[in-house]
């Protein structure tokens, strides 16, 4: 989802281009290898598919720009930031889990996080929030996709998850399992 | 499908009152502004990246899937799921198709959570593209070490859900 920060209307991106030519190749790949009626079939499974998931995908994309404009990215930095222990985990599985947009925008946000003193093992639960449990993806694509049944099942056996990553991260570093500082010399491409 | 549908433009409508109490209008055009620009950025990507998970799915042995990681395969078959899903290409465009397609031939609904899980947190594409070159390789591996265990926690877990409140989920049928 990168690349759509673009203000000058619509452009055909690289990625555009990466997913077009998958497209292509699957969908040859698809009629040579398993007959044309097989492509059919996912051509009809498809337009199903879209019909069934643009009205959702429509509001989901606007929950997100709700969100981004409701939820300013310094403040969840400052208080990420200054926070560690027990809250600092918590804190930052509740932030990961409301945080809205694509690798593009919290992998800048956890660095600078990083460089600014917040603990690896907050981060750890930050990402693994972000990424299991995160609402933006939750509402625009799994319950789109998976239905609403699904989705509440995965999140609520998920919801422990964050914590349970950071504790884990938290012990490798106390064991000197693992040790180290945060390397400035990665510039964030933000 | 019809109540996803109304909770999801309940919250919008619920999100878009809080903006106008907060900050007025300027606030509703500027969240609008924004989805129509992630929009604008979709309109070619997510019908191809659709079509490539729809393709892609009638190409997978989706029996050789089903039998893998289907509803009786138990833990062996969580285990399975979580490494698989590591593997996965792409962001939530593919990666939801395609489990919903695997589903859909057949696998249990605790695998498909831990498929899922482990796409979430392995995504081997997003380590390398994002995550080592901005953090390093050392955070990665702490972050993966600490992580190896929750998809398949996650996959038993909802075993243990769906056996003990005995509610079937089910794909709903788009076929």
């Amino acid at each position: 989802m990168s690349d759509t920060k673009s203000k000058a209307g619509f452009r055909f991106t690289r990625t555009d281009m990466v997913f077009t030519g998958l497209a292509l190749v699957s969908g040859l790949a698809c009629l040579v290898v398993a007959g044309q009626d097989a492509f059919m079939r996912a051509v009809a499974g498809l337009v199903e598919l879209a019909l069934m998931v643009l009205p959702q995908l429509a509001a989901g994309l606007l929950i997100g720009g709700l969100i981004q404009h409701l939820v300013s990215r310094e403040s969840i930095a400052r208080v990420l930031g200054s926070q560690s222990g027990w809250r600092g985990l918590v804190l930052a599985s509740g932030i990961g889990m409301v945080c809205p947009g694509g690798p593009f925008t919290s992998f800048p946000l956890v660095h600078a996080l990083w460089l600014a003193g917040a603990d690896a093992s907050v981060l750890v639960s930050f990402l693994t929030a972000w990424t299991v449990i995160g609402l933006n993806r939750l509402l625009v694509w799994e319950i789109p996709f998976m239905g609403t049944d699904f989705a509440v099942l995965r999140f609520i056996v998920s919801l422990p998850l964050p914590l349970l990553s950071g504790l884990i991260a938290r012990w490798l570093l106390a064991k000197s399992i693992m040790r180290f500082e945060p390397s400035s010399q990665n510039g964030a491409r933000s | 499908m019809i109540w996803s549908l109304v909770f999801m433009w309940t919250l919008v409508l619920a999100l878009g009152l809080l903006m106008l109490q907060r900050k007025g209008g300027e606030g509703l055009a500027a969240s609008g502004q924004y989805a129509g620009r992630q929009a604008t950025g979709l309109i070619i990507r997510l019908p191809m990246a659709l079509a490539a998970g729809a393709f892609l799915a009638e190409l997978l042995p989706e029996a050789v899937m089903a039998n893998s990681i289907g509803p009786d395969t138990g833990i062996a078959g969580i285990l399975l799921a979580s490494v698989l899903g590591g593997f996965i290409p792409g962001g939530p465009m593919i990666s939801f198709p395609m489990a919903l397609f695997i589903w859909q031939g057949g696998a249990g609904t605790p695998q498909i959570v831990a498929l899922m899980t482990g796409w979430s947190v392995f995504a081997f594409h997003r380590v390398l593209a994002y995550e080592t070159p901005m953090m390093g390789w050392r955070f990665s591996a702490l972050r993966l070490a600490a992580s190896c265990l929750l998809p398949p926690i996650a996959g038993l877990l909802a075993l243990g859900v769906t056996t003990l409140v005995d509610i079937p989920i089910t794909t709903t049928e788009v076929f």
